[in-house]
């Protein structure tokens, strides 16, 4: 019975049974439950954060916060100087970069090609131009050169490579690429727009994840590529605005639209421009992590079980003294539901410490370098109230199972250790 | 006060029954302190765990002050237990994570006294046996005879109808034991009711009246 006097003898008991405690004991329970907490919000949080990485990526590198793109119907964005003087004027963008977008193609080592019949080391790529000034305070493509040197908005015939297109930096197959060989910083390639051919240098070579918007792209400057394209109304066909803190995209956009400039151009959000199916990947990561992290509840379930059996089962002669002298049963079950408590309280208290305080801070400045994202943890409070609430209630049913079935022995019985 | 009638306990181990107690009569006044005395297995403890409650007899009728104690359910028993006995026993049982004091002071929380006055009846009690300086001691830095006059204090704080004592001196040396049995006597003479159980004959003669049991049988009951 859950009356007020058990839960304050309850209670009398289970704070002087932890105060005096092993304290080696306690505080290996508590490393426990400090690991299942850890295992159960940071391995969903990563995994998550797997798929967040490459969302970010899109978001930080390519789109922004809000993207203006070219009409289906259309090659580029019509007024596109008028939009971007609009938008120099407004005060929510923080960045904007302004880009020509084209397909062509490079090919390398066209010098030792002997054989008209050999296959050339060429392949299809999507071609960028950019004013490096902007786009490196946009995306910081500069601090994304691995070899090599970023550009200068007075380079002429100079491109930087994104590591998909050197052979020796791509990862996995992709249909229609072939990476180029022995291309080095200084190298010169053969590029193709529009059937235009130039030979341009290789700058630099970018450093950055298989995933990345910026991987299979080739860099230029802006002047160039409107040159080769043939296009003297500085029409682009994208302008991605980065938004200043506390800007909300949707909003955004909606102003946009509502000013006009979608009669010419899309208007969307990173949300409106992510591939689809990244919410699907997201849930389905979050699913898996969750599996992993039932196993670990499972763990400090089965932990907590045998840690306070064995408590209550060396402690039997003592559970029949209180219920001899007429402490009640429910009483003795109480202080064991308390410390089990206790145990949940402290671990979680220290994950949350170590979560919030360093973890989540920690790998949002720095994320983890995978092939394929770079990762962070994503872990909203609301879903780790969630898994704590979990914890402590696994804790607690484990907590008070065996010391029920050792206070329900026979009184008699357990003070004098008979069977 | 205590009634006892055609007391019975069998024990069964498989195939195996042990008739521990054979049909006990025994009537204990208000006020009596009786010793049970007997050889190792003539059924002296049986007897004092079925008039305390902490056993079930196999049959017979045990009242308690007019009251049916086969009748209760267990609930009843232990709320009998915890507001009308005290109990001392052999090992002194006591909790060793609880000081002195907080030995004491628990049955009476579970009486429902509030903290400060349970802790304020913890400390008369233990000065009452001579401990009033050992109030936040654990059993573990107390001597056997200390341990067990703790014991004896967590016994009668609540005041309790009757105090049982299973062989409180067996394993004291003979200046506990003797401190021990002073404290008894000073309690009947206060008009505690005990019915305590030795095998001591020079303890026994501390109580008014002594009851020897064996093969589960009162084989005496005299006031020496």
């Amino acid at each position: 019975m859950l009356s007020f006097t058990n839960i304050r003898v309850g209670f009398y008991l289970a704070v002087r049974q932890v105060r005096r405690a092993n304290l080696w004991t306690t505080g290996l329970i508590v490393f426990v439950m400090l690991l299942t907490f850890l295992n159960l919000v940071v391995v969903t949080g990563l995994l998550v954060g797997i798929v967040a990485g490459i969302s970010n990526q899109f978001r930080i590198q390519e789109t922004g916060d809000v993207m203006v793109s070219t009409l289906d119907t259309k090659d580029y964005i019509e007024n596109s100087s008028q939009i971007l003087s609009f938008l120099h004027t407004l005060p929510q963008p923080k960045v904007i970069s302004a880009r020509y977008l084209a397909a062509g193609t490079i090919e390398a080592n066209y010098f030792e090609r002997i054989d008209p019949n050999e296959k050339p080391n060429k392949t299809g790529a999507s071609i960028v131009g950019i004013d490096p000034v902007a786009e490196d305070r946009f995306s910081k493509l500069s601090s994304y050169v691995g070899e090599g040197q970023y550009l200068s908005p007075s380079d002429y015939d100079a491109v930087l490579l994104g590591p998909q297109l050197v052979d020796r930096y791509s990862f996995g197959e992709q249909p229609g690429l072939t990476p180029l060989k022995k291309v080095y910083p200084g190298t010169k390639i053969r590029l193709t727009i529009n059937g235009y051919t130039r030979e341009v240098i290789v700058k630099g070579i970018l450093k950055v994840p298989a995933n990345s918007p910026l991987a299979a792209r080739v860099f230029m400057p802006d002047t160039e590529v409107r040159q080769l394209l043939g296009r003297t109304d500085y029409n682009v066909n994208e302008i991605a605005v980065l938004l200043a803190p506390g800007a909300d995209a949707n909003d955004f956009r909606d102003f946009l639209k509502r000013s006009g400039i979608a009669a010419g151009a899309k208007v969307r959000t990173f949300e409106d421009s992510i591939p689809n199916g990244v919410a699907e990947v997201q849930n389905t990561f979050g699913m898996i992590g969750n599996a992993i992290g039932s196993i670990g509840l499972a763990v400090a379930a089965i932990t907590i079980f045998i840690v306070i059996f064995i408590n209550a089962i060396t402690r039997r002669k003592f559970i029949g003294i209180l219920k001899g002298i007429g402490i009640s049963g429910e009483a003795i079950e109480i202080s064991y539901i308390f410390q089990s408590l206790f145990y949940a309280a402290i671990g979680s208290a220290l994950g949350i410490s170590i979560l919030y305080g360093f973890l989540v801070p920690y790998v949002s400045a720095h994320p983890i370098v995978l092939p394929i994202s770079n990762a962070i943890i994503v872990a909203p409070l609301n879903g780790t109230l969630i898994r704590i609430g979990l914890l402590v209630l696994t804790t607690v049913v484990a907590g008070y199972l065996p010391s029920r079935m050792i206070v329900r022995k026979n009184t008699l019985n357990s003070i004098l250790g008979r069977n | 006060m205590i009634e006892v009638k055609n007391l019975t306990k069998t024990f069964k181990d498989g195939p195996v029954e042990t008739r521990v107690l054979k049909g006990i009569d025994l009537s204990v006044a208000q006020g009596e302190f009786i010793a049970i005395m007997g050889r190792s297995g003539a059924g002296k403890s049986t007897l004092l765990y079925q008039m305390s409650l902490l056993d079930e007899p196999t049959g017979g009728e045990i009242r308690i002050n007019g009251k049916e104690a086969l009748a209760m359910s267990e609930r009843e028993k232990m709320f009998f237990r915890l507001a009308e006995f005290g109990y001392v026993f052999q090992d002194y049982a006591l909790l060793p994570e609880l000081t002195a004091r907080e030995n004491i002071a628990l049955p009476l929380l579970m009486q429902g006294i509030s903290g400060e006055a349970a802790e304020a009846k913890a400390e008369a009690a233990l000065a009452r046996v001579g401990l009033g300086n050992r109030l936040n001691n654990l059993p573990s830095q107390l001597s056997g005879g200390e341990q067990q006059r703790v014991s004896i204090s967590r016994a009668i704080a609540h005041t309790p109808s009757v105090l049982f004592a299973d062989e409180p001196t067996a394993n004291l040396d003979k200046e506990s034991s003797a401190t021990v049995m002073d404290i008894f006597k000073e309690l009947h003479t206060g008009g505690q009711t005990i019915i305590m159980v030795t095998h001591e004959e020079e303890f026994a003669q501390f109580a008014e009246r002594i009851i020897k049991i064996d093969d589960g049988k009162i084989v005496s009951d005299i006031r020496p």
